[in-house]
Order: C-alpha cells, then structure tokens, then sequence
C-alpha cells in the first residue's frame, strides 16, 4: 500500500510540495504522483540505496565530539525541495540586487564613506563593528568586489513570502553538499528525471572557477589559483578538498605558502617556490596574516595582507567583507538598495528593531516573549534569545544585556518557517526547512545558484537546521512547469500560524 | 605539485601497497600450514618478523599463536603496519589529496576500508579468513586500476609509483631475508628437505610468482631459482630488480633527481650484480644481502624526502 497523502498534516505551517493535504502544488505533482506509485518497500529500498551512496561517495561533515572530531555521514532526506521555476527567477534578481548593493557599501564603507555622510547609515554602528577592518581602508579591490562568494539564508513564513534572513560574506560553507545532494538524488531517483523538468545545478565549480580568475593581479597569464583550508580538522574540510578537486586547483594549507620580499605570494612545490596568483581563502580574516592580525595563527601566512593590498595576490572573499554581515547592518540593506542602485529591494528583509534606536529598543524590550532577540556581530546561533520559548528569567537577562550594549542587539517576529515532506521513521511528515542559495560576484557579470543548499530540521517541531544539531538536508529542484499556474499558493491554514519559531543561521 | 602533496601521494602508493602485500601474505601462510606437519618450526612468527613488527608485537601479545598473529596483522590497530592500519593511513591521506586523485580511487578505497572496518573481527578463524583476505586483495587491486587507468601521467602519478614500487622492493627482500634465514639456521635438527620446496613454492605464492616463475625458468622451484628470481629479474612486477628499474624510469619525470638516480644506481649495482650460487651456501649471505638492498632503500627514501618533501621553499 503505498503512502496515502491525504494524511501527510501540512496545515501548521506553509508546505512546500502541497498547498493542503492531499493537494499537491503544481511544480511538485509529477514528483508526488511518483512517489505515490512506490510501495513502502520501495520507498525504504531508495533510501538505503541513499545512505549506500553517502557513504560511499563519502559525503561526510566533521563534529567535535568527546575531545577528538569525528567524521559523520551527512544527513539527507530523499523527497526533494521543489520551487517553480518563474518564482526562482524572481528570487535570482532579488539577490543579485543584494549583493550588488552590499559590494557597494564594502567599497564604500573602506573608502569615503558616503552612505554615512548622507546620513543613511549611522556611523556609530559602523564605528563599534567587529567586522570592520582598518587595514582595509583605502583598498580597492580589483572591480570593487569584496564579497565575491555570498552565501544568504532564506525562510518561508507562514503566507508563503520569501525573506532574507542573513547574507553569509565571509567564509559561507555548503555549497559542495547542494551538489553532492544532487549526484545522490540522479542515483536514486534517475526516472524522476525523465518525467519533470529539473534545471541542473553542475556548473558551480566552473563559475567559481572563473569568478576567482577574474581578480588575478596577471591577466593573461594561466594564474594560479589556490584554496586555502585550515586543514583536515576544520568542519567544512570535505567542502574544501571537494572544490579545489573540482575546480582543478590546488588544495593549499598555511604552511604551503610564503610570501617573498618582493610582496608575491608562493607555494612550497617539488620544484620550489611558485607564483600564486588567487587565493580562495577557507580561514577568517583574523587568521590571514600573524604579522597583522592574530599573531600565534599558523593558518594563514606571513605578509599575506602586505601582497594582497601590494595587488600581488587576489584573495577571495577580501579580508574587513565581513563589515556586511553583521545583524545590525543587516537592517540597513533595503536603504542601500535604494541609496546605490536606486531600486527597491526585490527580496525583502526579516522586519528587524535596532536595539541602539531608543524607540525600537523600548518596543523591543516590551515585547522580549514574542520576538527572536540575536547579537550583531555572533553566528551559529550563539547567544541568541527565541522569546516565545524561554521564560520571565531569560527575559530579564536579555533586557540587562540588551540595555548594556544597545547596539550590539536586534531582535526580529518569530516566524514559522515553512515545511517539505521528509520521511521519518516509517512515516512522511512535514519538516521545517530554509534555502541558502550562493551568489558569486564578478564585476562584470552575477552567478546565482539554481536553487541552493536546503537544510530540514529532521527533528519534529524543531527549526534548527544545524547538521550538528539535527539537522539534514535535500536536494532542491527548480522546476519549469510549461503552465502559468502561480508557484505560490496560500496556505488556507497560514493565518493559524504558531508563533513558536526560530532561525539559525550558519551550517 | 606542492611538497606536501608530493609526499602524501608517495605514502599513499606504500600503504596500499602494504595493505595487498600483508593480505598476501596471511593467506599464502595459511596454505603453507596446511601442508607441513605440524611439528615444523615454521609457525606464524615469521611474518612478525618479515613485516618488522617483532617488538611491537611482544608488547602486545604473549605468544606468536595463529589466532594472535592474524589478529595483528589483520585488524589490530595497534599495528602501526596491520592491513586495517595501512588502510586507515591511505584513507586519511586520500581525505587531504582527493583533489589530486580521480575521485573514484576515494569511492573504491571507502569501499575497502569499509569492508575491513564491518567484517574484520569475524574474519580471523580459517573459514572466513580467506574470502576476507581476497576481498582485500581484490579491493587494493581496484584502486590501482583505477589510478593506472583514469590518473593522467602526471609528476603526482610518478610519486605513487616511487611509493608503491618501493614498499614492494621492501616486502620482497624481507620475506627473502626471513625465509632464508629460517630455512638455513634450523636449530632443532629436523630435516627440512624433504619440505624445502613446498617452503619456496610459499615464498613465490605471497609474491604470486609462482606462475610466472614457471614460465621464466621452466625447472623445478629450488633455492637459488626462487631468489634469483624474485631479486633479479626484470620482467616479473614483484622482482626488487623490476621495482629499482621502475623508479629510476620516473626520474625523468622529476626536477633536480640527480641524488636520486645516484642512490639508485647504487641499490640495482648491489641486486645485479649479487652472485646467488655463492651467497645460497652460507647461511648469512642472502641475509646479509638483503639487509644492504634495505639500507639502500632507506638511502632511496631519505633521498627523497630530501629533495621533494622537506620544507624548505624560499
């Protein structure tokens, strides 16, 4: 007997396969009808064959557990994530625009400051970032990209809007296992392939390849282009040996590389020192360089900042991107869309108070047991308070930080993050799930990824995504339908929302 | 090619090499047991001795009993050389190079380090010892083939074949070296002869020469034919002579390899040059043959690490 659908419960939250029980939405009916045509026995079958290929293709994530790190398999749920195709395209321009408009701000907040002259950004939020670095003042990058990986997190709420939760410019990870979800999914699923229309997500590897030759400080030449890991004991290091092995690049550590007098990058190889010319850098900027930044770091490399602003050296993201990703700057995206592009913003924000304003900080403070109260300038989820979920004690505590640093705090409305099928145990039931799309910045041209990296929250009820807590994933499906049928179909259930939500951001 | 990938490559060719060459070597010890009676000095301790683990293993275990000695070799991670080791080893450098590798050697060694890692500890007894040790076999078997068939001829390519070629030169003159010993030095007065050539048809079955020894020579397998094969010959893939050529065939391939051809050189003069008949009639000139082609291939590696591995950029 085969799953009756009618009894997948999706009316608590916004489901993205049905538009209610039993209904399915028009980008995901060939996939449902396909899996209605499954026994159980099939459906179990496929799911082994899943967990046979992770491991095999070893598809692994790294946690620290009990003093030493272990290597899991990476959790993957194989009813794929379906967006329509015209609704995607909408989301695509959405982030361009962003991340435009971030680059800008970048360049301008390292450079003359407009945006805080025109008194659209306060300076004192810039003035107590932890993000901004000052050895980048005055620097500028090769066609003013700053921020030319960008990882953004987007949450369906409950009417079916699609928000932007945070953009991820420093060092954003999970790329590799969107693609890796995908060569699991043509495994097992091959004759989905056949009846649906599902644009493909391989060309990554390859745009990030030429996105990195484009800053080469040697045009014209064949640059060497590197990835620099911290090493094997790094949470992302599958990513890191998936992408240089992708890209065809090598795969570097600290201790690979020096920088010579003549203020040029080089790597240790069999036939001495070679010219690096781009380095994707997979470390945080205060690890880059011990001679400016954390002196006892063994994961960058002496004199790594003195070749970058020297022009020697491309690096990728460049070091002080991190200014933009930031909880509080966050709030400012919207206005820098209008103040730099003149446009509105497509995609819009998570309505955000500002702590530091005293009119949104009282109302905040008022308000602690509704909203998600996060720190600027932390990631993870650390330090962050869900209001609906914890008690008059935790409150308090907030209030007392919240009033000793204003401006290190926002807080946003829970949202109810929408929901996918997800096969638990011997029975499908919704799971709530977010997207990280990555954008890649050129210059002259924007890459968006076709859909991005969907993380489920395996656990019932729960909303935190983190692989390490929990947390899986699925392969996401752009899906052209040939009618014009609107992707977005309200929930007759989202006015009953539950505000008892939260969001985490990184992987 | 980065020093550091250089080397791992190198290490990468020896651990997998070691892994097949230890599988071999349980199993052709297995059959050899069968056949002798069971009085004979020749139990398992000679493969504590030919993979060089004397003092590890005493530490460890009380008694050089089958059950012991298989267990160390095969699944005893105190074994820094056990075949789950050497796995474990090859794997954890493959997780840091898979972007120099074709990414079906990751998917392949997975599926033997795997395979080791679920059915070990229920593959010590006899019965389900050997279809455990050819499974091994088979997978380090896949993973050369898919490095000689899907790797470009790269100088990454030349490292592993340095390391894989190496470990075996290494494996071969040990299992000479302890072979000859034993049959030479019998303290207790048996009369081996009548043995002798099941012991030689063993020491060409863990090298798997023992076909192609038959082809070459076309006599009987006696002493001096087994070592003068197995040391000299040219054409056979185990022989220390064809493992030497085969280094010395990468240094074109390589920068700055004149320390290397040099310390080579020296290695194939000493193996080429080795009047078996003579050394056959004491009981210490094989030994002590194979104990200089040794150092030589210590001289090999230092040489190496010397020139390619050391840190020593700028």
């Amino acid at each position: 007997m085969a799953f009756d659908w009618r009894n997948y419960r999706c009316d608590a939250a916004y489901d993205e396969l049905f538009a209610a029980s039993g209904a399915p939405r028009p980008a995901a009916r060939s996939l449902v009808e396909y899996l209605q045509s499954l026994s159980p026995r099939d459906l179990a079958d496929r799911r082994l064959a899943a967990d046979l290929a992770i491991k095999v293709m070893g598809i692994t994530f790294t946690v620290y557990s009990e003093g030493k790190n272990v290597d899991r398999a990476w959790p993957f749920d194989i009813i794929p994530r379906v967006i329509p195709k015209k609704e995607w395209e909408t989301t695509e321009k959405g982030l361009k625009q962003r991340v435009d408009a971030l680059n800008h701000f970048i360049q301008d907040v390292y450079g003359k400051q407009q945006i805080v002259k025109d008194g659209i950004f306060p300076a004192e939020i810039l003035a107590e970032s932890v993000n901004f670095r000052k050895q980048c003042v005055g620097v500028k990058p090769k066609h003013g990209i700053w921020a030319h990986i960008c990882g953004s997190d987007l949450v369906r709420d409950g009417d079916g809007t699609l928000y932007v939760l945070e953009d991820n410019l420093r060092v954003p990870s999970g790329v590799s296992y969107m693609l890796e979800n995908r060569g699991v999914i043509k495994r097992i699923w091959p004759e989905l392939f056949q009846t649906t229309n599902i644009l493909p997500v391989d060309d990554y590897a390859a745009q990030l390849y030429d996105t990195l030759v484009a800053i080469s400080p040697r045009p014209g030449d064949a640059p060497n282009v590197v990835l620099l890991t911290p090493g094997i004991y790094n949470s992302a290091y599958f990513e890191h040996a998936y992408l240089a092995q992708q890209m065809g690049v090598e795969l570097v550590e600290g201790s690979d590389l020096t920088v010579g007098d003549d203020d040029c990058v080089y790597m240790r190889t069999i036939d001495g020192p070679k010219r690096v010319d781009v380095i994707y850098r997979r470390i945080d900027d205060l690890f880059l360089d011990p001679d400016v930044f954390n002196p006892d770091s063994i994961l960058g490399a002496k004199g790594l900042m003195r070749a970058w602003i020297a022009g020697k050296v491309g690096l990728a993201n460049a070091p002080g991107a991190g200014v933009a990703d930031d909880k509080v700057v966050y709030a400012y995206v919207p206005q820098m869309i209008k103040y730099y592009l003149g446009e509105d913003a497509i995609l819009p924000n998570v309505p955000s108070y500002l702590c530091f304003d005293k009119k949104q900080r009282d109302y905040v403070i008022a308000n602690l047991d509704k909203l998600v109260v996060k720190p600027a300038n932390e990631s993870g989820g650390y330090g962050m308070m869900i209001g609906p979920r914890v008690g008059k004690e935790e409150h308090a505590k907030f209030k007392a930080l919240i009033e000793g640093n204003p401006r290190n705090y926002m807080a946003q409305p829970t949202l109810s993050l929408s929901t996918a099928p997800t096969i638990c145990d011997d029975e499908i039931e919704p799971r709530h799930l977010d997207l990280r799309p990555f954008i890649l910045s050129r210059g002259e041209s924007t890459y968006v990824t076709t859909g991005g990296l969907t993380r489920v929250a395996l656990v019932k009820g729960s909303l935190i995504v983190n692989s390490s807590q929990g947390g899986g994933s699925k392969d996401t499906w752009i899906v052209d339908i040939d009618d014009d049928t609107p992707g977005v179909v309200t929930s007759p259930a989202a006015a009953a929302q539950t505000q008892s939500q939260s969001q985490e951001g990184t992987l | 090619m980065l020093s550091r990938v250089a080397e791992n490559l190198y290490w990468f060719g020896r651990y997998v090499q070691r892994a097949e060459n230890t599988a071999r070597l349980i199993n052709v010890n297995a059959n050899l047991m069968l056949d002798l009676p069971r009085r004979m000095p020749l139990g398992w301790a000679p493969l504590i001795e030919i993979t060089g683990a004397e003092a590890a293993f005493k530490e460890l275990y009380d008694e050089a009993t089958e059950e012991n000695v298989v267990r160390f070799l095969m699944i005893d991670p105190r074994n820094p050389g056990s075949i789950v080791s050497s796995l474990n080893n090859a794997r954890e450098i493959l997780r840091v190079s898979r972007d120099t590798m074709p990414r079906d050697t990751w998917e392949r060694l997975n599926d033997i380090y795997f395979y080791v890692q679920e059915r070990g500890e229920s593959s010590i007894l006899r019965t389900a010892r050997q279809a455990f040790v050819q499974q091994v076999i088979s997978g380090a078997l896949l993973v050369y083939s898919v490095l000689t068939t899907n790797m470009s001829r790269d100088v990454g390519f030349q490292f592993l074949r340095i390391g894989t070629n190496i470990e075996q030169a290494d494996m071969t003159t040990r299992i000479l070296d302890v072979r000859t010993l034993r049959l030479n030095q019998n303290d207790d007065k048996l009369d081996l002869t009548p043995f002798e050539n099941i012991v030689w048809m063993s020491v060409l079955r863990s090298l798997t020469a023992y076909q192609m020894y038959r082809r070459h020579l076309r006599t009987r397998v006696n002493g001096n034919g087994v070592v003068r094969f197995l040391l000299q010959n040219r054409d056979f893939p185990r022989s220390a002579m064809f493992c030497l050529d085969n280094i010395a065939s990468t240094l074109p391939h390589l920068p700055n390899s004149r320390s290397i051809e040099r310390t080579i050189d020296r290695t194939r003069g000493l193996v080429r040059d080795a009047n078996i008949e003579g050394l056959m009639k004491t009981a210490m000139g094989v030994p002590d043959l194979m104990d200089e082609i040794q150092i030589g291939l210590n001289d090999l590696h230092t040489a190496l690490a010397d020139a390619y591995f050391s840190q020593s950029g700028s």
